[in-house]
């Protein structure tokens, strides 16, 4: 089982934070190996896993990838926030895309899942991707593995897109239970390796005058995730009851351990941006409010700077803040070419 | 594997049904009749969508909502959809000459299409809407009208001509009503978009625009989409509303016109200075549309786009 090393990794994560007394780490770390189920372990395994958990899907950009530490981060809530039309789509559909790519192009060889909830996600955007990133791997494939061919099997764009598993959702209500379904749904197809849900906030902004139920359905449908990686294993349990008694904002931090543990997957969480009143003029924000963001443990802000499309590290634990240009280009997340010309006119 | 999504129910549905992203292949679009107009969207107005046009009044807002309306009419071989529409105006008065104008020329350009007792204006039904709140009571009304519409052709598509009128007048600009405004922006949304899905419509609204006042220390604005900055009739503007509606809709489309005089006519002392306009379409942003913009012209047989 992950449980050990997945919690050691978390512990020296938490650590260079330095948000907590070394000696609350201790128990914290002596109550964890009590907990932890005691599977041996063979070196094979471990040396498996800690490459697993160095796992890093490509946005394909390299730039993004460079400030990202490789790629986006496995196991790992990331949160991508920005206007309308700066790309938060884009970057989803990509990743959808990116996963079912072999590693040694910088995906994961697994299926994705796509939560829509705005409608924006279009089929032909899909396979214009799709049929990009599939012509991308089998240059790179001549170019530098010839032997690779034979053991590989081709991909087709299409094939792509039969490995995304979509849902519309058309209500909050219909969020909270195919969150709930998300169980039942991961447990029978284990190849899924990412979740996109494009918009966590769109179902959220209508008709919560009541920001109070509106926090406790968020929070609610966020412990549902981590209901969802409780099954895993019982020492997960244990730890969660133990974890709760520190502070509250770990809660965040349980919920990237649990997903850890959970199937090695990762969820993106696509999030619009508002404008928010604070110290007397309106700045732009993150919707939801600050409750939400807690459960996150990556977010990433989209933003223009000229005429370039920048992408910005706002919170992470392990990576400095920094800010990269990328494109949106016809085949996808791209690097940002320097004086590219841009056809405006048709 | 997969399973095409069966008939939603908002509320019993607790499992959700997948579907693959091939499902939603081919993108069913609507034409405006005009090719270069379409190459700029990708084919037409799309299905299951949420379509903004944005322009200061005079632009051709509502010219290419009625055009939509009629084309949607014709069929899938000639880049309609064979359906009739819903056109919710909140201008009033509504261009019914112009519609009779725009509809003769279609019949004329398609007179196998359409029968001569027959009248395309008959499958656009009209509902004038006058403030944000009836707009969203009348959505259970809309549903029905969807569900069981006797009509001679189904009703895919919605017009909303404009947004923006239904807001711009009631509210005030105080933290209480810009939060209800915005709940409002959201539910309507909402229920467009539930609708556009369950009956895979096609819906366009149209929204205005703001001058944009120039504080004299930058633009205080946040950019959204393509254009750094939206200039029509030499004015730099915004579209109204503002960011969260923004959120609601999927693509954005901008009219701009500016005029500029084209040269004398008629020469020497008597000759007077000719006036003409130039409007383009840009692309503001939209999910599956690169940055582009084309050149267009409004003729007594509708919009049609030019290669200049």
């Amino acid at each position: 089982m992950d449980g050990l090393d997945g919690s050691n990794a978390i512990l020296q994560q938490e650590q260079q934070q330095q948000s907590l007394n070394p000696k609350d780490w201790i128990v914290a770390a002596h109550h964890l190996h009590l907990f932890v189920t005691t599977d041996p372990q063979n070196a094979w395994d471990l040396l498996h896993e800690e490459r697993s958990l160095m796992t890093r899907l490509t946005t394909s950009c390299a730039d993004l990838d460079d400030i990202l530490g490789g790629g986006i981060s496995c196991k790992q809530v990331t949160e991508i926030g920005g206007v309308p039309g700066i790309g938060k789509t884009q970057l989803g559909i990509q990743l959808a895309v990116n996963v079912q790519m072999p590693s040694y192009c910088g995906g994961l060889g697994g299926k994705a899942i796509y939560i829509d909830t705005e409608g924006s996600f279009m089929g032909e955007r899909a396979q214009e991707i799709a049929e990009a990133c599939v012509e991308d791997i089998s240059e790179y494939k001549r170019f530098l593995h010839k032997d690779l061919q034979a053991c590989q099997g081709e991909i087709h764009g299409k094939d792509v897109l039969q490995n995304i598993y979509f849902f519309r959702i058309c209500s909050y209500t219909e969020q909270i239970a195919l969150i709930n379904y998300l169980e039942e749904f991961i447990s029978d197809h284990k190849d899924v390796k990412i979740v996109i849900i494009d918009s966590v906030a769109f179902h959220f902004r209508q008709g919560f005058e009541d920001l109070a139920l509106r926090t406790r359905i968020l929070g609610e449908m966020a412990l549902k995730l981590v209901k969802l990686a409780k099954m895993c294993n019982l020492a997960v349990t244990n730890i969660c009851s133990l974890y709760c008694r520190f502070l509250s904002y770990i809660l965040s931090m349980l919920t990237t351990y649990l997903i850890r543990h959970f199937l090695l997957f990762k969820v993106v969480l696509l999030n619009q941006v508002t404008t928010r009143y604070m110290e007397g003029s309106f700045q732009l924000s993150f919707s939801l409010g600050d409750s939400w963001s807690r459960w996150c443990t990556n977010r990433i802000i989209l933003y223009w700077n000229r005429n370039e499309r920048y992408a910005y590290i706002d919170k992470s634990p392990y990576l400095r803040p920094a800010a990269a240009p990328y494109s949106v280009t016809a085949r996808g997340i791209r690097n940002s070419a320097p004086h590219c010309k841009r056809s405006k006119l048709v | 594997m997969s399973q095409v999504q069966s008939e939603p129910s908002t509320h019993n549905n607790l499992r959700p049904a997948f579907m693959t992203p091939q499902k939603l292949l081919p993108v069913e679009k609507c034409s405006l009749g005009c090719p270069i107009l379409d190459c700029c969207m990708g084919g037409g107005i799309p299905c299951n969508s949420i379509t903004e046009i944005v322009a200061e009044s005079g632009s051709g807002k509502t010219q290419l909502c009625l055009q939509l309306s009629l084309r949607a009419q014709l069929p899938p071989f000639l880049g309609g959809l064979s359906a009739s529409s819903l056109y919710l105006y909140t201008e009033f008065p509504f261009p019914t000459r112009r519609l009779h104008q725009l509809s003769s020329s279609l019949q004329c350009q398609y007179p196998q299409i359409f029968a001569s007792n027959y009248d395309p204006c008959d499958s656009i039904f009209l509902q004038s809407v006058n403030t944000a709140d009836q707009l969203l009571d009348i959505m259970p009304q809309v549903e029905s009208f969807l569900e069981n519409s006797k009509t001679r052709l189904p009703v895919r598509v919605i017009v909303i001509d404009s947004m923006a009128a239904l807001f711009r007048a009631e509210f005030e600009n105080t933290a209480s009503d810009l939060i209800r405004r915005s709940s409002l922006f959201f539910k309507i949304s909402g229920k467009l978009k539930e609708f556009a899905k369950r009956f895979n419509l096609v819906v366009l609204v149209t929204n205005q625009v703001m001058d944009v006042v120039d504080s004299g220390e930058g633009v205080n604005e946040v950019r959204i989409g393509n254009l750094s900055g939206m200039y029509s009739s030499g004015r730099r503007v915004c579209p109204a509303l503002g960011l969260s509606w923004a959120n609601c809709v999927n693509s954005r489309l901008f009219l701009s016109k500016d005029e500029y005089e084209s040269g004398l006519v008629g020469g020497g002392e008597s000759g007077f200075l000719s006036r003409e306009t130039r409007r383009r379409l840009h692309v503001v942003f939209a999910p599956h549309l690169p940055d582009l913009s084309c050149e267009f012209v409004i003729r007594r047989e509708g919009v049609v786009g030019v290669n200049r």
